[in-house]
């Protein structure tokens, strides 16, 4: 499998983490997404005439949603899904328009209404932070149950991003909890802005 | 200044480093693998860096930019760039009177004599950030101040209130212990879309 990928882009990371977790090598093709703009090249419109990255190829099939790429590479790996993933993955596209957006504005400079963008980025935070409170009422710590999902895997990375936008995740507890445990996951990997969890690298 | 609710004791486990914050005065929280509770200016001495962006080792807080570790008085004790040198006595961080009651960390930024809040029995139920001013929101149940304010409610729940900015502050709530806890959550959501409605 090629992924095509950008290195601080929140749903190129995505890909890789999941790919990461299970184990599943991938082949990554660095694009040039900023300042080359190469996502908008005529090779790779040619390949996602959409224009965006994510891009994974898997022999003849070429994906670019990122829910829809999770969903291939956990299409044998059960454990990795749950009959309420599809909300949640509903939910993390939307982030695109919040928290990322804010976060591309900030970081690469994209047109954005910035108030607007961090207003929706604080409500969506509110109404993960809600559910997240809730699971842990009844002992659980992921989105979807006791065991993480490629929901939290598709809504991990532009939470985890949202200071570099300049939405503050401190006053979310549960999304705190939530953040901690999928960066003490085996396998979990790092990307900027995104660091490991310290105190695991080197145990006393 | 009286007692500051900061955190609940469930969100901060043994390990656990938070940023916090009381007004201006910003905070890390951390929980020692012991179970003890500790507030500290949220700047390392070394280089400024946040110490809530730290990690807890043992006994100690250690600032994630040079791995400098202070133990629970506050005191630099260990500089890995410097493995034998004991560190002057200078080095210190800033530390406030911190404790957990009722799973509530409580912080006072100044010595007081002050008992801590009583909470009546009443189990902690969630945090959660509310877009009005600590003194507005005591002035909106018409409380005279807001460490802890006892609202009239299906689930006997008492708020402690804690300031951040002049346009924000967190509640930590508290409910009578046999109250369903998704219904006080969801109760406290309903109660902030109504505060932040309120005209400032």
């Amino acid at each position: 499998m090629i992924l095509y990928d950008y290195v601080l882009s929140a749903s190129c990371y995505k890909v890789r983490l999941m790919a990461a977790l299970l184990g599943t090598p991938l082949t990554l093709r660095a694009v040039n997404f900023h300042p080359g703009r190469e996502h908008k090249s005529p090779e790779m419109l040619a390949l996602n005439p959409k224009g965006t990255l994510p891009i994974l190829t898997d022999g003849d099939t070429v994906l670019t949603d990122s829910a829809d790429i999770l969903r291939h590479l956990t299409a044998d790996h059960p454990e990795w899904r749950s009959t309420d993933d599809d909300r949640w993955l509903a939910f993390a596209s939307a982030l695109n328009a919040s928290l990322g957006l804010a976060r591309l504005h900030d970081v690469i400079g994209y047109d954005a209404d910035i108030d607007k963008a961090r207003a929706a980025g604080v409500a969506a935070l509110r109404t993960l932070e809600a559910h997240l409170t809730e699971q842990r009422f009844d002992g659980l710590i992921f989105l979807t149950g006791s065991k993480p999902t490629i929901a939290d895997i598709a809504c991990f990375p532009n939470i985890a991003l949202a200071p570099d936008g300049g939405v503050s995740l401190d006053p979310y507890p549960s999304v705190r909890l939530w953040m901690r445990a999928i960066r003490s996951l085996p396998g979990f990997i790092e990307m900027p802005g995104i660091h490991r969890l310290h105190e695991l690298a080197h145990p006393v | 200044m009286d007692w500051i609710a900061v955190g609940l004791k469930e969100d901060v486990p043994p390990g656990f480093v938070i940023p916090s914050r009381i007004a201006d005065t910003e905070l890390a929280v951390w929980c020692s693998p012991s179970g003890t509770y500790h507030a500290w200016s949220d700047r390392c001495p070394h280089r400024g860096m946040r110490l809530s962006h730290g990690f807890v080792r043992g006994e100690t807080l250690a600032c994630i930019y040079h791995g400098w570790q202070y133990n629970e008085a506050g005191s630099c004790h260990y500089i890995p760039a410097h493995p034998k040198l004991t560190p002057p006595d200078t080095i210190c961080v800033p530390t406030y009177r911190c404790i957990e009651a009722g799973g509530v960390i409580w912080v006072s930024l100044t010595e007081t004599d002050t008992p801590l809040p009583a909470l009546g029995g009443r189990r902690t139920v969630r945090s959660l950030p509310v877009s009005m001013s600590a003194p507005d929101l005591a002035a909106h149940f018409g409380a005279a101040g807001f460490t802890t304010i006892a609202v009239v409610s299906d689930h006997d729940v008492l708020l402690a209130v804690q300031p951040c900015t002049d346009g924000e502050c967190m509640i930590h709530a508290l409910a009578a212990p046999d109250a369903d806890r998704s219904a006080v959550s969801h109760w406290l959501e309903d109660l902030r879309a109504t505060l932040e409605r309120v005209p400032a």
